[in-house]
């Protein structure tokens, strides 16, 4: 309260000014004539299956931050939000040129789980994933003025009644984490897809969820507002910020693979990498160095998201998380398409 | 959260020194409001490198005052030329439109004006007040009730289809099915979508909007020689500003209508993923079913034009309440602004009151100021843009068909929405010339989607009980009322049976 | 709006063109409870409740219609679609133009198509006179469009020829 009184002044009025003058400055590109040479000598477009301000785009905002400045070009997102991912990755593959100069960035759980209910009508050997950029754990969660404060309080409800359980979609990582939970402790669960973690936050925040299933970002910078009260991870990343919630197979001794439910990853077409082994590797080598570089840490920190997610992992890891996300899936397939209530 | 007087007078006071952020801002938003396509949510992002940069403080008050202008921007053309810039302003041309035909384009201007900046204002006011009770509102208005809240909108086919009720009803529910294109919520089926991935997501709304009534009023209008009819030209000879402060005057005589549907518009902007599209229709079938004279509506009726100008600036003081109090965004615009504050490390929610109650604070005494610096901004604008109602459709029909081309681009960059508005364009042109009402298939396809949300989504939880839409006192109440606001206009109809129905239409009435 | 009504209360209705709208509305709804018919219940119960109705409204507007005509009052036509008469060439080329803008926009990007057609369709309905004042119009809007969508507000707009020539310059 102190300082805030004592900034209304001539000051702020100047300081706005100048942050004005700031800012134009900053939208014009810090790069100088390093990379002129060969690739890339133009603007890389990014295809990104999500709306436009969505937890996607500010990671990719972060990251392609720092990232341009190593590879030496500016980076275009382009949304193509629509049927839960489906028509970014269906116009990329149908768009694309396989010139190194057009990527996806997606998050590669539930848009795996996509082509697990509905097959693309393209070929899903035509396209990987190269750069895995965060891990994200799915979580199981309750709003502060909820009367459950742990996840035994939860199941006992649930062993008496069904429970409404807020999710951002059916074929959702998160999603099949709180329906393995059922499973396995008979508690009764009625997933309600609420189209989006927004929409997901609101429904259990207002109450009419009784909890909610959603990855862990959203939710563990609103401490205020909602408790963390199992990860479906192997291991808890933020215990501390997460009123150190446990995990699913600590508690109840199951043997989940870990549902790791945000995983935000660079996807291409594998033909351009076959077409352009060398912008490839240019491609990989800086945005190894944009990920050591101390302004990445800083430019995420803005938005508040917890590094501990952050971990650049190889075009291989990210193929290993993808299948294990898809065999999951398989399992719950019939649910996921409404073939079973 | 105590707070003095003396707090907010100093809040005040830091917000006017901020006048020279809210100024542009305030130009900004009516340009952009005044674009279809382009809108608060859209040209935040387009400028985030320059409102990232910016304090939290000078950033926030910056998208505050581009939000509440550009809401007020979109009725502009909604009035003059029957494009709604956004969904918000849907309901504006209806009677708006007609206004303008009859050379009372500026008056329309200065009462839209007056309307959205006073309701505006006024709910802006009541949030602040009410802030700790108005945030529990969220709390209580469920799916179930939204439902119903969703019925009153709905309901206005039934009254615009009053004059040829078969026709009306055709278009109204043909505009539901339409609405229906795209996944359903729950199991993501694709449904009626020709096979095009670009409608798996629902009809776009904008495409929809510009294509059902300004594409097809631009094909209809080259038959005439200007928008105003003869006769409205005639009276737009009348120079100068009277019409502005006729407008102001009727506007201002008709104080408790905006106040009443403000309050509508600031209890549904609570509601998070409501938003102004409901609201506005919500307001005009409310103020159109408690008028003495429901037969004028859609005449170029002053309540008609009233009522959805002050909801949907009533929902602009609404949707901050939810962002700020429990960190949920009501809509678009306050999930963008959500970004921007954590792009600065400020955590939203119940605590920012206490621990920075200036940036807690700041959006509403922002808004208020904002509204208050557009009476003197805005108003004396009305006379100069009415003018281009007047220009020989010669020119406006072919800009009108571009410019509003470009909007249904814009949202999405879809060349796809391109054809999707020509597709509304002739739809919205063959509905026109053989007498199926625009409006009508437009509330179809706005608000079918949002009812199908709120209703799959009470009948899963429900597990398929129908009986859900009865399980709430709150559901309930609102049935009763919808039920009395339906059955009103018979009743009244009924009791004035002897009088008139077609009574000569005064225009100035 | 619906101001194009009236005036035409003594001649027979022109049920052709009144009917579009419901057979449209019958067509698509057909077709939507195809594309639903083996789906999962939520898909359906919203879209049949509604189309049901609708089949039932089209059904009774077809029996007023045929009513209508067996009684004399109205004629398969389509004149209030049409008319009047003497706009049909000019309408008919300004949604061509329409047509041809949507296409032509990929190749030739937004500023070269916005200024023909805006300048095409002036031509045409003003019988192409005016045409100095028309061309210098459209020139001035398409460029004040590229200014204000392409430079300022970065829409991405196709870009054609005008564009690269522009993004090379500066």
């Amino acid at each position: 309260m102190k300082d805030f009184d004592s900034k209304l002044d001539r000051r702020t009025v100047l300081k706005g000014g100048a942050a004005l003058a700031g800012a134009a400055a900053a939208s014009s590109l810090p790069f100088g004539s390093a990379f002129a040479a060969g690739y890339p000598d133009r603007n890389i477009k990014v295809y990104v299956p999500t709306r436009e301000g969505g937890g996607a785009d500010r990671l990719l905002r972060s990251v392609t931050g720092v990232w341009k400045n190593h590879i030496g070009t500016n980076f275009e997102p382009s949304f193509f939000p629509g049927a839960a991912g489906r028509v970014g990755y269906e116009k990329y593959m149908g768009l694309a040129k396989d010139d190194m100069y057009e990527f996806l960035f997606g998050n590669m759980g539930p848009e795996v789980l996509n082509w697990v209910v509905k097959k693309p009508t393209f070929d899903l050997n035509d396209f990987q994933y190269f750069a895995q950029v965060d891990s994200d754990p799915g979580i199981l969660f309750v709003s502060r003025r909820s009367k459950f404060k742990t996840v035994d309080d939860i199941i006992a409800e649930g062993k008496k009644r069904t429970l409404n359980v807020g999710v951002s979609r059916l074929a959702h990582p998160a999603t099949l984490g709180a329906l393995a939970l059922a499973k396995h402790t008979g508690a009764k669960f009625n997933p309600i897809p609420l189209s989006g973690g927004k929409n997901t936050r609101a429904g259990v925040a207002t109450g009419e969820m009784d909890l909610g299933a959603l990855p862990s970002g959203g939710i563990v910078n609103r401490a205020k507002t909602f408790k963390v009260v199992l990860m479906f991870s192997h291991t808890n990343p933020l215990p501390g910020r997460s009123d150190n919630a446990p995990t699913m197979n600590a508690h109840f001794g199951t043997n989940m693979p870990s549902l790791i439910a945000g995983s935000r990853a660079f996807g291409i077409k594998k033909s351009a990498i076959a077409k352009h082994p060398d912008r490839f590797a240019k491609v990989e080598e800086t945005l190894k160095k944009a990920f050591a570089d101390p302004a990445f840490k800083e430019a995420y920190a803005k938005t508040k998201s917890p590094w501990e997610f952050v971990g650049l992992r190889s075009a291989a890891q990210a193929k290993e998380y993808a299948d294990n996300i898809a065999k999951i899936g398989a399992e719950f397939k019939d649910l996921l398409a409404g073939k079973q209530t | 959260m105590e707070y003095d007087l003396a707090f907010f007078t100093e809040m005040l006071g830091r917000t006017l020194a901020l006048w020279w952020v809210l100024i542009p801002s305030i130009f900004l938003g009516l340009v952009v409001g005044a674009i279809p396509g382009f809108s608060a949510a859209n040209t935040i992002i387009i400028l985030l490198p320059l409102t990232l940069a910016l304090e939290p403080e000078i950033g926030l008050t910056f998208m505050v005052g581009l939000y509440a202008s550009s809401r007020m921007g979109a009725g502009i053309p909604a009035i003059l030329v029957n494009i709604p810039g956004t969904a918000g302003a849907a309901a504006t041309p209806l009677d708006g439109y007609p206004m303008t035909k009859q050379g009372r384009g500026q008056q329309a201007l200065s009462m839209s004006f007056v309307a959205s900046i006073t309701g505006g204002l006024f709910t802006t006011i009541i949030a602040l007040i009410t802030l700790p009770w108005l945030s529990q509102v969220a709390f209580y208005l469920h799916s179930v009730e939204m439902i119903v809240i969703m019925f009153f909108g709905i309901s206005l086919i039934a009254t615009i289809a009053a004059k040829d009720t078969l026709k009306g009803l055709i278009a109204g529910f043909f505009g539901l099915m339409i609405g229906f294109i795209g996944t359903d919520v729950v199991y993501e089926t694709p449904r009626g979508t020709f096979g095009f991935l670009e409608l798996y997501d629902k009809v776009p709304l904008i495409p929809a909007l510009v294509g059902l009534f300004a594409i097809s009023e631009a094909f209809a209008v080259i038959e005439k020689q200007s928008i105003v009819t003869e006769r409205g030209k005639a009276a737009m000879q009348e120079p100068g500003w009277a019409q502005t402060f006729e407008g102001v005057r009727i506007a201002a005589s008709k104080w408790w209508h905006i106040t009443w549907n403000s309050l509508i518009g600031l209890v549904i902007g609570v509601v998070p993923g409501a938003g102004a599209a409901i609201a506005s229709f919500v307001a005009y079938q409310q103020s159109k079913t408690y008028s003495k004279t429901p037969e004028l509506y859609g005449t170029g009726h002053v309540e008609g034009l009233i009522a959805p100008e002050s909801a949907n600036n009533g929902v602009t003081s609404g949707t901050l309440v939810p962002l700020l109090v429990i960190g949920i965004p009501g809509g678009a615009t306050a999930a963008i602004m959500l970004v921007v504050l954590q792009f600065h490390g400020v955590t939203v929610g119940p605590d920012l009151f206490i621990t920075s109650p200036e940036l807690a604070f700041g959006p509403f005494t922002a808004m208020a100021v904002t509204y208050a610096l557009m009476i003197l901004t805005v108003l004396p604008l009305a006379r100069y843009m009415s003018h281009i109602t007047v220009v020989s459709t010669i020119y406006m029909a072919p800009i009108i068909i571009s410019f509003t081309l470009v909007g249904s681009f814009v949202p999405r960059a879809y060349l796809f929405d391109m054809n999707l508005a020509l597709v509304f364009g002739v739809i919205g042109y063959v509905a026109r010339k053989t007498g199926y009402h625009v409006a009508a298939i437009l509330i179809g396809v706005i608000l079918g989607p949002l009812m199908e949300t709120f209703f799959l989504r009470a009948m899963k939880m429900s597990q398929g009980d129908i009986m859900v839409l009865f399980s709430s006192s709150i559901g309930n109440t609102l049935w009763v009322f919808l039920v009395i606001s339906l059955a009103l206009p018979y009743i009244m109809n009924r009791r004035n049976g002897k009088r008139e129905k077609a009574a000569a239409h005064d225009p100035y009435g | 709006m619906a101001d194009d009504a009236g005036a035409q209360e003594k001649k027979p209705v022109s049920i052709g063109s009144e009917l579009i709208i419901p057979i449209a509305a019958l067509a698509f709804t057909l077709y939507y409870f195809y594309t639903i018919w083996n789906a999962p219940w939520t898909a359906q119960v919203a879209a049949f409740i509604v189309g049901s109705v609708l089949i039932l409204l089209v059904v009774l507007i077809l029996i007023k219609s045929f009513r209508q005509l067996s009684r004399g009052d109205g004629e398969i036509n389509f004149d209030n679609l049409i008319e009047p008469r003497s706009y049909i060439p000019k309408r008919l080329t300004l949604l061509g133009l329409t047509i041809a803008y949507i296409f032509v926009v990929p190749w030739l990007g937004f500023t070269i198509t916005t200024f023909l057609f805006l300048s095409l369709a002036m031509l045409v309905l003003s019988d192409f006179t005016k045409k100095r004042l028309i061309l210098s119009l459209s020139a001035t809007l398409s460029l004040g469009g590229y200014l204000l969508f392409i430079v300022a507000f970065k829409t991405r707009f196709p870009a054609g020829p005008f564009e690269n020539l522009m993004n090379g310059l500066f």
